[in-house]
C-alpha cells in the first residue's frame, strides 16, 4: 500500500550537526511518499508559495530543542499530523549526532530508519470526544498578594512543587499548570504539547510553555501514557493563562500508578499552603 | 521559607543541578541567557562560564538543556533523584515521630 502523501516542513539547522539529519530525513519522507517539501525560511517569507503543498497533512522535523519548525507551524496555525525531534530521537536509539555537518554512512542508514519509523507509525487520533469528570472546578481558595490573586482549587486537584496539577477521572488524569505557574510565567506565546501515546514517568516534562519573560517545563504531577493533548492550548495558549484549571488543560494521560504517585504529591490544602509561602516573595 | 525546601526536604540535600562538559560546551551561552534563575554565571578566561548556583536550579527542570545545541548539559537520573527524596522524607519523619 503506498503511504498517504505528506507536506514536510524540517529544520533548517545548517550549523548544528542535527539540521542536516532533519533535513536528509526529510528527503527521505519526501520521497516515499511522494509528498512537498517545504522550505521553512522560504515559507517564513512567502507563505503562499506553499498554500497548495500544505492542503496536504504535516509532518513538522525539528532538529533540536529549540523546534524551530515547530515554532514556524504553531504561528501560522497549522495542523501537525506527525512530527519529530532528531535530538530526541537519536538520544532514544542511543546514538550521537556526530562530529561535522555532513551526515556518514551510518547516520544517513539511521535517517532513513527514523523516516520509515516517523512515517509508518500509527496516527493515534486526539480523543476529545469527552470532558466527561473534568468538569471546570466548582470553588477556588485564592492567595492575595498585593494586586495579585492565586487560586487554588481544593477539590478534585493533586498538585507537585513544580506548580502543575493533575485531576483525576477515573483511569485517566488531566494535567496543566497552576494559577500562580502561569501569572509568573506571564502572556504566554507557544505551548508545546507532549507526544501522543508516550509513557511518562512522574514528575517528567509533558510539554513546555513559553511566555516573553521564560520557557518552563510543565512537569507531570504522575505517571502514564499520553492519550490526548489539548489542540487548543497548543493553537491559543492563552487559554491557559484565562482558565489555567479549566480549558487550559494541556495532556490527558491514562494512569499507570496513582496510589505510588500520590504519596509525593500536595492536595488543595497542601498546595494552597505552598503558594502562601511562595507569595509573600512573589516578585512578577 | 519554602525556596530552601522542596517537597519537604532540605534543598540542599538534593543535588538536582546541571553539569557542563566542557569538551562539549562552546560557551555559546543559551544557557544562560534562558534560565530565569540564574543558575550559570559568566566567567573572564578559559572557561566562560560555570554552575555557580546550584541551589536555584528547580527540581526537574530540564529546560536548559534543550536550548544546548552541543548537548553538554547533564542532570542526574529523576528515578534516583525520587528515591533520594522518598527516602530523606522518610527519615524525617522518622525524627519527628
Amino acid at each position: 500500500m503506498m503511504p498517504e502523501r505528506y507536506a514536510v516542513l524540517p529544520c533548517n539547522g545548517l550549523d548544528k550537526a542535527v539540521g542536516p539529519l532533519a533535513r536528509e530525513i526529510a528527503q527521505v519522507v519526501v520521497e516515499a511518499c511522494r509528498g512537498e517539501l517545504v522550505c521553512p525560511v522560504l515559507y517564513n517569507n512567502i507563505p503562499a508559495l506553499y498554500a497548495k503543498a500544505l492542503e496536504l497533512p504535516l509532518i513538522v522535523i525539528d532538529g533540536c530543542g529549540t523546534r524551530c519548525a515547530s515554532k514556524l507551524a504553531a504561528e501560522h496555525t497549522l495542523k501537525v499530523a506527525r512530527k519529530l525531534q532528531v535530538a530526541e530521537a537519536l538520544k532514544e536509539t542511543g546514538e550521537s549526532a556526530g562530529e561535522g555537518l555532513t551526515p556518514d554512512a551510518p547516520r544517513l542508514a539511521l535517517c532513513r530508519l527514523l523516516a520509515e519509523r516517523l512515517l509508518s507509525a500509527p496516527e493515534e487520533a486526539v480523543a476529545l470526544d469527552t470532558d466527561a469528570g473534568f468538569a471546570e472546578p466548582a470553588e477556588y481558595a485564592t492567595v492575595t498578594h498585593d494586586k495579585f490573586i492565586f487560586r487554588i482549587p481544593l477539590q478534585g486537584y493533586l498538585f507537585d512543587e513544580n506548580h502543575c496539577w493533575a485531576r483525576v477521572a477515573g483511569n485517566r488524569v488531566r494535567v496543566g499548570i497552576s494559577d500562580y505557574m502561569q501569572q509568573e510565567l506571564g502572556d504566554l506565546t507557544f505551548c508545546e504539547p507532549p507526544q501522543m501515546g508516550a509513557e511518562v514517568g512522574q514528575f517528567d516534562a509533558v510539554g513546555s510553555v513559553e511566555s516573553v519573560k521564560a520557557v518552563a517545563d510543565i512537569i507531570s504531577p504522575v505517571s502514564g501514557r499520553v492519550v490526548a493533548v489539548n489542540p487548543a492550548v497548543a493553537e491559543s495558549p492563552e487559554i491557559i493563562n484565562e482558565d489555567p484549571y479549566g480549558r487550559g488543560w494541556v495532556a490527558e494521560l491514562e494512569l499507570r500508578d496513582l496510589e505510588g504517585d500520590r504519596a509525593l504529591l500536595l492536595d488543595g490544602d497542601g498546595y494552597l499552603a505552598l503558594v502562601r509561602q511562595k507569595a509573600a516573595d512573589y516578585r512578577p | 521559607m519554602s525556596d530552601d525546601t522542596f517537597m519537604g526536604v532540605p534543598r540542599e540535600k538534593i543535588p538536582w543541578y546541571p553539569t557542563i562538559d566542557y569538551s562539549k560546551c562552546d560557551f555559546c551561552m543559551e544557557c544562560d541567557k534562558f534560565c530565569p534563575h540564574r543558575v550559570y554565571e559568566r566567567r573572564e578566561g578559559e572557561v566562560k562560564l560555570v554552575v555557580a548556583h546550584p541551589e536555584h536550579c528547580v527540581v526537574f527542570c530540564r529546560a536548559c538543556a534543550k536550548t544546548c545545541g552541543p548537548d553538554a548539559l547533564s542532570f542526574p537520573s529523576k528515578p534516583e533523584t525520587i528515591e533520594l527524596i522518598k527516602r530523606l522524607r522518610a527519615e524525617a519523619e522518622g525524627h519527628d515521630a
